[in-house]
């Protein structure tokens, strides 16, 4: 069925960009278009997610409870929703990051099996 | 970070608030930095769209994250109760029941309030519609039927009024193939239909110039006798039936719920709205008839009453000086169909049951509490987890709910079964019962009633355990020597509510069982034990002389009847038709007539011997006086105590119609006891007899007493014997007399039934309430008895100490209670009867037994906690 699939992907892609939010806050509070700046950065483009899928992702973890939120001022001196992890946040992306490890571990090996002795 | 705890829709609106500032803060931040990039302000901005995505749909995404957290967290909340309600089964049981019962309860009497009371009648704007009654203030009548010449005077004179129309039953013998049996018939003028905004479902209903003629008379049938005689058949129409020997064309069939007020009949002839030839012009003839009203729009009832008054006093001038004093009494239609007295009774059920789910609910809560105190280390644990007192409020609150939902299930089911019983059972006299039903209303009303008791039973321990500090028990391990104390208070104050309106309800059902033994101790007059009733119509052809003959041979074969001691024959038992007669009573002292409501029946000589009814001067009627004999009378104390105020009535004389009339002057040779015919609790009517023998009406009712303690047995040859005699007599409602007279009972035996159920319930469920209380203080107390006892106290002063406490809650309720039952009892006073709001045997009958059944539930728990091994108890700590 397409939509499970579709489904699926989703949720692979929404996990992925939970986990590079919360990686990307653990350097510290940080508004919206930064941490989407921060993403495409830092992974040298490669990951170019459409920026406004930001926000559902952020009201997730917020709903979730991994970060929270506070209004801020930023450098050109505009109100801002500031985004920062909260303790259970930091725990959660140790054990997404875990996660991460292990499935891109798994993948590799079946897509590159090493070569039998 | 600030990390304050929100939930459900304060934590999304906290969250959402100002998302579209921050999406186009974003945008305009990315526009920026294209420009600084080197972009002209168009490209900067087309890219920068162009990499955010679409803007509206990012932001239904985000709205919908919290859409489903806040439904996830309601799913959530709503499993872990189910699994908690599932965990505690015993708890969860008895809560739902004793919450079932009560919802049970009070959607089953909301639906009776609903159908009887609420509904709008079937009629087209039915807040309209009024009846109108001739009053007498002399005679102490309120709502007499009228005679048609006022009828036609007020109709004429009346400017609040758009229209009037009269109606009344009229016996009605049906000839058929099979014989002539008798129905319910009634006579209507032919504006009524139309008054009432009410159209027939077949053919047409009468036009306003069709008065009854002897021939082809047209006749409007009711929907079941459409069903029952037709088969819904439209050959109905046009179809002839002959009724009271005339043949009457049937033009049209009634809608099923059809009632003009509360007369449902089969077969509805046309009558005349003027008087016609039939008496003197400016007198208003001996017939009498319901009169009902259409009031014009926006003239209120007061307005009417008033008009009415004033044309009564205008046509008082008029009219003859036996004929004055008259007054119009103006009835709303609805109240008139359920009377005060009804709505009454009804409104206090309705509040008993409303207590008794108070009750349950205080309970429930009580358990809860006791329940919450058990969970503190749960809870404990559960905000050491990160769940806010918030959050945990909530989770008990969806508990309860959960538990009200249940409740409400279960209730609605088994209020489908009372809603059944009621109509199963219910007294047949108070009107619209049959249509009682779970319609949307009541429905809405039981969801409601049953989320309402969910929240009231969660509040008590939600609030206590937001109040509580968890800490202190985490450690304990939920044992704690002063844990629960506040628990204990509350659950005091509950079981002290619960006691206080089981008070209420009990002596409101003391009050009523009371007056129930003072009405049935009444004596009506006669005795009905052993008496089997019939009512028989002679064929319509039989002149009175055939009738007088007819009705001689029926009681000369009836009473040769093996097992028949006797049997006699009246008139019209119950009288359907008291009229209003000029009497005028020969005395020394001149005569003086009198307008007088009176009953007129004709008897067997045997009659009152049948009946046991007591003869208390003068002798019964025999054999000569027969038709040529002078016109005789026996009369009742009523009519004595009336007509011959100090005088012996034996041997006078009186003429029914003026003096100068030429009516028959009658001697009376004979005075009975009176007989309560028209309820036990009604002042018996003045009534006259006449001899059978000497006039005989069509329609007569036969009482047989037999030997046997079943009067039923001797039906079959009653009836065989009466087929014998002639085989066109209709013969109908064969019944024990005692079965007929269960109307007589039947409201007051219902209410009072109900409110001995609710009473009990109550009662019940108050006694488990204390019983609780006290099996929880001891529970949590057995350290302090321990210690007690260790330090010298013996096992009976714990025991004095434990019953004392129980004593104590019994003692507030009870001083609540008897007050609360004080006030109220006083606004409920007109459904006693023969004792008073406040009486004192009820009072004081009522606070023994509830005394001594809180004594009784602390009994065992109390004797338990004596057997509390000091060492036992203070080693657990």
């Amino acid at each position: 069925m397409s939509t499970k699939r579709e489904r699926e992907r989703i949720e692979l892609l929404q996990g992925t960009l939970d986990l590079l939010i919360l990686r990307t806050l653990r350097l510290g509070p940080a508004h919206g278009h930064a941490i989407a700046k921060a993403i495409e950065h830092g992974s040298d483009r490669v990951l170019a997610v459409e920026q406004g899928s930001l926000y559902p992702a952020l009201h997730r973890l917020i709903k979730r409870g991994w970060i929270t939120f506070d209004e801020g001022t930023s450098e050109n001196n505009r109100r801002a929703k500031f985004y920062g992890l909260t303790a259970k946040g930091r725990k959660q992306l140790q054990i997404e990051t875990n996660k991460w490890d292990r499935l891109a571990h798994a993948i590799s090996r079946i897509l590159r099996p090493a070569p039998q002795e | 970070m600030a990390e304050r705890r929100r939930f459900g829709w304060a934590r999304r609106n906290w969250a959402l608030d100002d998302l579209n500032r921050d999406i186009r803060e974003h945008i305009e931040r990315e526009v920026q930095d294209n420009i600084d990039r080197g972009m002209t302000p168009e490209e900067a901005h087309r890219q920068a769209m162009l990499a955010f995505g679409n803007v509206a749909l990012i932001k239904e995404d985000t709205r919908r994250v919290w859409v489903w957290a806040w439904l996830d967290e309601a799913r959530q909340d709503l499993r872990y109760a189910a699994r908690t309600l599932r965990k505690s089964g015993a708890f969860a049981a008895a809560a739902a029941l004793t919450l079932a019962l009560a919802i049970g309860a009070n959607t089953t009497m909301l639906s009776v309030l609903n159908a009887v009371l609420l509904r709008p009648l079937p009629y087209q704007s039915p807040e309209q519609l009024a009846m109108l009654w001739t009053e007498d203030p002399t005679q102490n009548l309120r709502e007499a039927r009228s005679a048609l010449w006022n009828v036609e005077q007020w109709r004429s004179q009346s400017q609040s009024f758009s229209d009037m129309a009269v109606f009344d039953a009229m016996g009605t013998t049906l000839t058929g193939a099979e014989g002539a049996e008798q129905i319910v018939g009634a006579s209507m003028s032919p504006n009524l239909l139309s008054l009432l905004g009410v159209q027939p479902v077949q053919g047409r209903s009468f036009s306003t110039d069709e008065i009854d003629q002897q021939q082809q008379r047209p006749v409007l049938i009711s929907h079941r006798f459409w069903q029952t005689r037709f088969g819904g058949s439209r050959d109905a129409l046009g179809a002839t039936l002959v009724l009271n020997g005339v043949p009457s064309q049937i033009i049209g069939v009634l809608p099923a719920d059809f009632r003009a007020a509360t007369l449902n009949a089969d077969v509805w002839t046309p009558r005349t709205m003027s008087e016609g030839g039939r008496a003197r012009p400016g007198v208003p003839g001996p017939e009498t008839w319901s009169v009902i009203g259409r009031l014009r729009p926006h003239v209120t009832l007061a307005q009417a009453q008033a008009e009415m008054t004033a044309i009564a006093r205008r046509l008082n001038d008029q009219l003859p000086a036996v004929e004055r004093n008259r007054g119009i009494t103006v009835v709303p239609l609805s109240l008139q169909i359920v009377g005060p007295e009804s709505r009454q009774a009804l409104w206090m059920l309705g509040g008993a049951v409303f207590f008794v789910l108070l009750i349950a609910a205080a309970n429930v809560a009580s358990l809860s509490l006791a329940r919450s105190v058990v969970r503190t280390r749960e809870m404990a644990v559960r905000v050491a987890l990160g769940a806010s007192g918030g959050r945990i409020v909530r989770q008990l609150l969806t508990e309860s709910l959960l538990l009200g939902a249940i409740a409400g299930l279960l209730g609605i089911t088994l209020a489908i079964f009372g809603i059944r019983l009621v109509r199963g059972f219910g007294p047949a006299n108070l009107a619209r019962l049959n249509q009682v039903d779970l319609d949307v209303r009541v429905l809405v009303s039981a969801v409601a009633l049953s989320l309402l008791a969910g929240i009231v039973v969660g509040l008590a321990p939600a609030l206590t355990t937001l109040r509580r500090d968890p800490r202190p028990s985490a450690e304990e391990g939920g044992r704690s020597v002063t844990g629960g104390a506040a628990t204990r208070r509350i659950r005091s104050a509950l079981v002290v509510a619960e006691y206080a309106l089981a008070i209420v309800v009990l002596i409101g059902a003391g009050l009523l069982v009371r007056s129930w033994w003072q009405v049935k101790s009444i004596d009506p007059g006669f005795k009905p034990e052993r008496t089997l009733m019939n009512e028989l119509s002679a064929p319509a052809a039989f002149n009175i002389p055939q009738r007088i003959d007819l009705y001689q041979r029926v009681l000369e074969q009836i009473r040769s009847l093996p097992g028949v001691e006797s049997a006699g024959i009246i008139g019209d038992f119950f009288i359907g038709s008291s009229r209003e007669y000029v009497l005028t009573v020969e005395g020394d002292d001149g005569t003086v007539p009198q307008r007088l409501r009176l009953a007129r029946d004709e008897v067997s000589a045997d009659l009152f011997k049948t009946l046991g009814t007591p003869l208390v001067r003068g002798r019964f009627f025999s054999i000569a006086d027969g038709p040529s004999a002078a016109p005789v009378a026996i009369i009742n104390e009523a009519l004595a105590r009336r007509a011959w105020p100090a005088r012996d009535p034996v041997g006078k004389r009186f003429k029914l119609g003026s003096q100068d009339s030429d009516r028959p002057w009658y001697t009376v040779v004979g005075i009975v006891g009176d007989m309560r015919l028209q309820g036990l609790e009604r002042e018996p009517v003045p009534q006259i007899f006449e001899s059978l023998a000497q006039t005989s009406p069509r329609s007569v009712d036969l009482f047989v007493r037999s030997s046997s303690d079943d009067p039923t047995k001797v039906a079959a040859s009653v009836r065989a014997a009466l087929h014998q005699v002639d085989k066109d007599v209709a013969l109908s409602g064969v019944a024990p007399l005692e079965e007929r007279l269960g109307f007589y009972l039947a409201q007051r035996r219902f209410q009072t039934l109900l409110l001995i159920g609710f009473s009990v319930v109550a009662l019940l469920i108050a006694t488990v309430g204390i019983y609780g209380l006290i099996q929880y203080s001891i529970a949590t107390r057995t350290q302090e008895f321990g210690l007690r006892i260790a330090i010298g106290a013996q096992a009976g002063d714990i025991f004095r100490m434990i019953i004392w406490e129980a004593l104590r809650l019994t003692m507030i309720g009870l001083a609540i209670g008897l007050v609360g039952a004080w006030w109220l009892g006083r606004a409920g006073s007109s459904l006693l009867f023969g004792v008073t709001a406040t009486d004192p045997l009820t009072f004081i009958t009522v606070s023994l037994v509830l005394t001594l059944v809180a004594v009784a539930a602390c009994f065992f728990p109390a004797r338990r906690a004596m057997k509390v091994d000091p060492i036992v108890a203070l080693r657990v700590t």
